[in-house]
């Protein structure tokens, strides 16, 4: 029988990227709780970690292209012209970085709206894996604020008290059968992670589940878990 | 070594291929990307601008606490009016400046402070007391002082002034090339006092706005002032509420901030390195955002779009 599979769910704002906030860290709670969850993670020394996060297309990215930093932000020489991590991945990767990790790295991008096909598939994929943890990267809601990117949506409230109490209870149904109308409309950028995580959780009950983080200090949703599947 | 536009991060050749990475304002060293505002406290009555507010001591001592608590990061004290005025003597002047700066140095140990005088004099006294950097507004005409600089290890700013006496306004006066002229005896006024035994990395150049120039010679050493910074020295300025400025816009004193941080942006993006100014948490802010802009300095707190 294989060990349990040890997942954390960290938000993915560029603002993680230490330098594209200037002088003074932005988020500096949330940068501690993401640090503390992927040392987490990495603790009991996995196989692997694989690392999913959403992107404009999906499938496997090479774990050797640089992070975008440039693109957002800082004053250094321009990137290359070039392929790099999506947005999500790279501060998987950075957050893996930071941890000092140096073990082998799985990179997966899911589609923004993925299909049950699509999520089936990625989990088979994932759960195929003896000894890997799994590093996810999602956000709940942008429309929680006039000043939030998406402005203000009431909605966002509900929707996402509901997801941090299916993060924190280990419950993973309502993750899995997130309203996934709703979820767009309410800029959830996480929305297909968190159905992934939710299908993995039907599968291997979780043994552990804990909401260590959650904040919306720019009317975006951050909610930072972990979870230990069967 | 000859550059134009805006100055870039990193090191820069500076005279006779040396690396002016640093500039050591006697107890101050500041990295090669540093802005530096230099506050200008009056022990005059009559100084065109605060027109005798600080001529008290314990108001002067007021002025440099609060330039410091704005952002300042030395302080210029002069004695003498710039302009013509009440006649100040080197014993008088002796009296307002060098107690002055010898208790500025007391309560602030590790504040730069600068002394504007163009009499060795006076220099000699005020370094003893303390002070870090000799400010020769008056461009070389006691050349004394350059000695006195290198005798006490002080800074120097040569400056340039078309040879015009102490305190003498312009008349007419003409120039080929105002700019050419401004590098030509700057330049030559820098090395005499590297010369001389004062410390390379200590020695700025001012092309003196207003000082034997008429509002368009000023105009043009700020719209050409990349061709002083790229011979290498490091160049002060000093354009704060001068008359340039409110001629160019037609105000009086008191109206001339706006157009005085123009002109400090201006020069801060050709790559002027010292800013004397009467305003100095505006300036800082000017300068500050210049350096952003520039990429020299990351913003405060960046976060429009990044969550």
């Amino acid at each position: 029988m294989s060990d349990a599979v040890r997942v954390a769910l960290c938000p993915h704002p560029p603002l993680l990227l230490r330098e594209l906030s200037g002088a003074v860290d932005a988020v500096p709670a949330l940068r501690t709780a993401c640090r503390d969850a992927v040392a987490d993670l990495v603790a009991r020394h996995p196989a692997a970690v694989v690392v999913v996060g959403a992107a404009d297309h999906p499938g496997a990215i090479d774990d050797g292209l640089p992070i975008e930093v440039r693109r957002f932000g800082t004053t250094g020489p321009r990137t290359e012209p070039g392929p790099t991590l999506p947005q999500s991945l790279g501060i998987g990767r950075r957050l893996l970085d930071e941890a000092g990790w140096r073990g082998r790295t799985s990179l997966r991008a899911v589609s923004w709206d993925a299909g049950p096909d699509e999520l089936t598939a990625l989990a088979d994929d994932v759960l195929g894996r003896p000894g890997a943890a799994l590093l996810l990267l999602g956000d709940g809601s942008a429309r929680r604020g006039e000043k939030a990117p998406g402005f203000l949506d009431e909605r966002s409230f509900g929707f996402d008290d509901a997801v941090a109490d299916a993060l924190a209870s280990g419950n993973p149904g309502p993750l899995r059968d997130l309203d996934t109308g709703l979820a767009a409309e309410l800029m959830v950028g996480g929305r297909s992670v968190l159905r992934l995580l939710g299908l993995l959780g039907e599968r291997l009950h979780p043994t552990r589940a804990a909401l260590t983080h959650r904040e919306d200090p720019f009317g975006v949703s951050y909610l930072v878990a972990r979870w230990d599947l069967g | 070594m000859a550059r134009s536009g805006p100055p870039v991060r990193g090191m820069r050749l500076g005279p006779a291929g040396t690396v002016a990475c640093v500039l050591k304002l006697g107890r101050g060293e500041f990295a090669d990307t540093d802005l530096l505002v230099m506050a200008i406290v009056n022990r005059t009555r009559d100084s065109f601008y605060d027109r005798g507010a600080t001529f008290d001591e314990e108001r002067a001592l007021d002025r440099v606490r609060q330039v410091v608590a704005d952002g300042a990061d030395l302080v210029d004290i002069g004695g003498v009016k710039a302009g013509p005025g009440e006649v100040v003597d080197a014993a008088e002047e002796l009296r307002r400046t060098a107690p002055f700066v010898a208790r500025v140095r007391e309560e602030l140990p590790d504040l730069v402070v600068s002394v504007d005088t163009w009499r060795s004099e006076v220099a000699r006294e005020v370094c003893a007391a303390g002070a870090d950097l000799l400010n020769d507004a008056w461009g070389g005409h006691d050349p004394e002082l350059a000695e006195v600089a290198a005798e006490h290890g002080a800074a120097l700013v040569c400056t340039h002034t078309n040879g015009a006496a102490p305190r003498t306004p312009p008349h007419r006066p003409s120039y080929a090339d105002v700019v050419a002229s401004a590098v030509r005896d700057t330049v030559a006024l820098a090395d005499r006092a590297v010369g001389l035994g004062v410390r390379r990395e200590s020695v700025l150049i001012d092309p003196a706005h207003d000082f034997d120039k008429n509002t368009w010679h000023s105009l043009e050493l700020t719209r050409r002032l990349d061709e002083l910074v790229a011979t290498g020295w490091p160049v002060l300025v000093s354009l704060s509420n001068k008359d340039f400025v409110g001629e160019t816009l037609d105000l009086p004193l008191g109206e001339r901030l706006a157009g005085t941080l123009a002109a400090t942006a201006v020069s801060a993006w050709h790559g002027a390195r010292v800013f004397r100014v009467h305003e100095v948490a505006e300036t800082r802010q000017v300068l500050d955002m210049v350096a952003s802009i520039r990429g020299t300095r990351d913003p405060a707190r960046a976060v429009r779009g990044l969550a």
